[in-house]
């Protein structure tokens, strides 16, 4: 089913005014994209008759429903293009996703979304003053400071507690060790059955080795 | 006995030549509060329609535009920035006072260098043969005396493969949605028009001269006839709204 232009450019208006809002607060990857400006991007959403286009302005972004001939052209479905978006891998083998056209502008886009930092403390300074933004920011700050180390230690002592205490699951090292033995396994196994094949190949035509 | 020909002005029959000026008194009336009003009547919906038409438009840096009933500046707005320094838009509209508003606007909002404003009539564009990539008219064209006379007028302008867009009101795609939207025209409209406006007349009037437009696939069928090739229409919002985009050959 096809969605209704005023629907499809609502949606595309609102995604636009976010990521140009977001960008406000990160100066240098504002910079970074205005080196794209004239440049374009477009997502084909596979088993979907969505598509979504983005071009490049020397101080913003414009997201659109479809644009002729881009830059950079994507496909794949949902789930394949998002776990590209989210993984730190540029490869396309494998994942899902065909590119075509200039694939250099992937690269520069997941090397500026790498680095992307967005100043939170001006977004809340401009919402509720200088100094309660300030106060809430340093709070947040704080907050998750404290929520990452607990998260860091929580997996650790987790972890030991399934290896160590519980011996639930294998430790690190006893499974590279058993994935190693199976590695092994695999290319004797490998080995032998070409020898067997290659046994079988002379007993049929030994006349083909002489 | 003498047989003068007529037009609709809404749902009135009025000689020819006094439909422009009627139409004008309309815009010169409205003028003022024409933004606001188009907010209040589309629920800012007419924001979502033109964006559309900029996308489907597929106008790039460095190409000539020109927006006819361009009105308080919209579209030119969204142009002039796309086509940057190297392009040119040009706002056009046949109302001295919507003009007014719109090229201030413009101004205000930091426009300048590649937008030029003139007072034209879209039956007889003051522009040479062959000048432009794209002409769009937003919510013009039903207010046109002569139809096909402005169509052709765009077309002559028009450099070949360029592109013209009309966004206009049309004609609803289900019964229901039909119902609602006659509802809402002829009584929650004029209504707006008086407590916002005060000017209930301008805004019967507009609802009237929708209802006399032509509908998608006479307007399509008018301009394959004026020389358009590859006519065709998107509808908007369950047809209420239709844009119209045809290439010149």
């Amino acid at each position: 089913m096809k969605l209704d232009p005023t629907l499809h450019s609502a949606a595309t208006a609102s995604l636009e005014t976010v990521i140009n809002r977001a960008l406000r607060y990160d100066p240098a990857t504002r910079l970074k994209l205005a080196k794209l400006a004239g440049k374009s991007l477009v997502i084909d959403i596979s088993g979907t008759d969505l598509s979504l286009g983005c071009h490049f302005d020397t101080d913003s972004v414009r997201i659109v429903g479809q644009i002729d001939n881009p830059t950079t052209r994507l496909s794949g479905s949902l789930s394949a293009l998002l776990s590209l978006a989210l993984s730190e891998r540029l490869n396309l083998t494998g994942s899902g996703v065909e590119a075509w056209g200039n694939t250099a502008l992937l690269t520069d886009l997941k090397s500026i979304g790498g680095q992307l930092d967005l100043d939170w403390e001006e977004a809340l300074n401009e919402l509720l003053g200088d100094i309660l933004g300030h106060q809430l920011a340093n709070s947040a700050r704080a907050q998750l400071g404290w929520l990452r180390s607990r998260g860091a230690s929580g997996k650790r002592l987790l972890q030991e507690f399934l290896t160590e205490e519980l011996r639930a699951v294998p430790a690190a090292p006893q499974l590279q060790q058993f994935s190693d033995s199976v590695d092994q396994l695999r290319l004797a196994t490998d080995r032998l059955g070409a020898r067997v094949e290659r046994l079988l190949h002379k007993r049929r035509s030994p006349s083909a080795t002489e | 006995m003498t047989d003068k020909k007529t037009t609709h002005f809404g749902f009135q029959e009025v000689p020819v030549e006094e439909k422009a000026g009627r139409v004008a008194d309309v815009f010169h009336s409205v003028a003022a509060k024409y933004d606001i009003m188009n907010d209040l009547m589309s629920g800012g919906v007419h924001r979502l329609w033109k964006r559309f038409t900029i996308e489907i438009s597929g106008v790039r840096t460095g190409d000539k535009v020109l927006d006819i009933a361009g009105g308080t500046g919209d579209l030119s707005y969204k142009f002039s920035r796309i086509v940057g320094p190297e392009g040119l838009v040009v706002l056009a509209d046949i109302n001295e006072s919507m003009l007014r508003v719109g090229r201030d606007r413009l101004t205000d909002r930091g426009v300048s260098g590649n937008l030029v404003v003139a007072q034209a009539d879209a039956q007889y564009l003051p522009f040479p043969d062959n000048t432009f990539d794209c002409i769009t008219i937003a919510f013009g064209l039903r207010n046109v005396t002569d139809k096909d006379l402005a169509l052709r007028s765009m077309l002559r302008v028009l450099k070949p493969g360029g592109r013209l867009l009309v966004l206009e009101f049309s004609k609803p795609q289900s019964q229901l949605l039909s119902k609602v939207y006659d509802t809402y025209s002829f009584r929650l409209l004029p209504a707006m028009g008086k407590l916002v406006a005060n000017d209930p007349e301008s805004y019967r009037y507009l609802a009237e001269s929708i209802r006399m437009h032509p509908d998608q696939e006479t307007l399509k069928e008018m301009m394959t006839a004026a020389g358009f090739a590859n006519a065709h229409y998107h509808n908007m919002t369950g047809g209420i709204v239709a844009l119209h985009k045809g290439v010149k050959p």
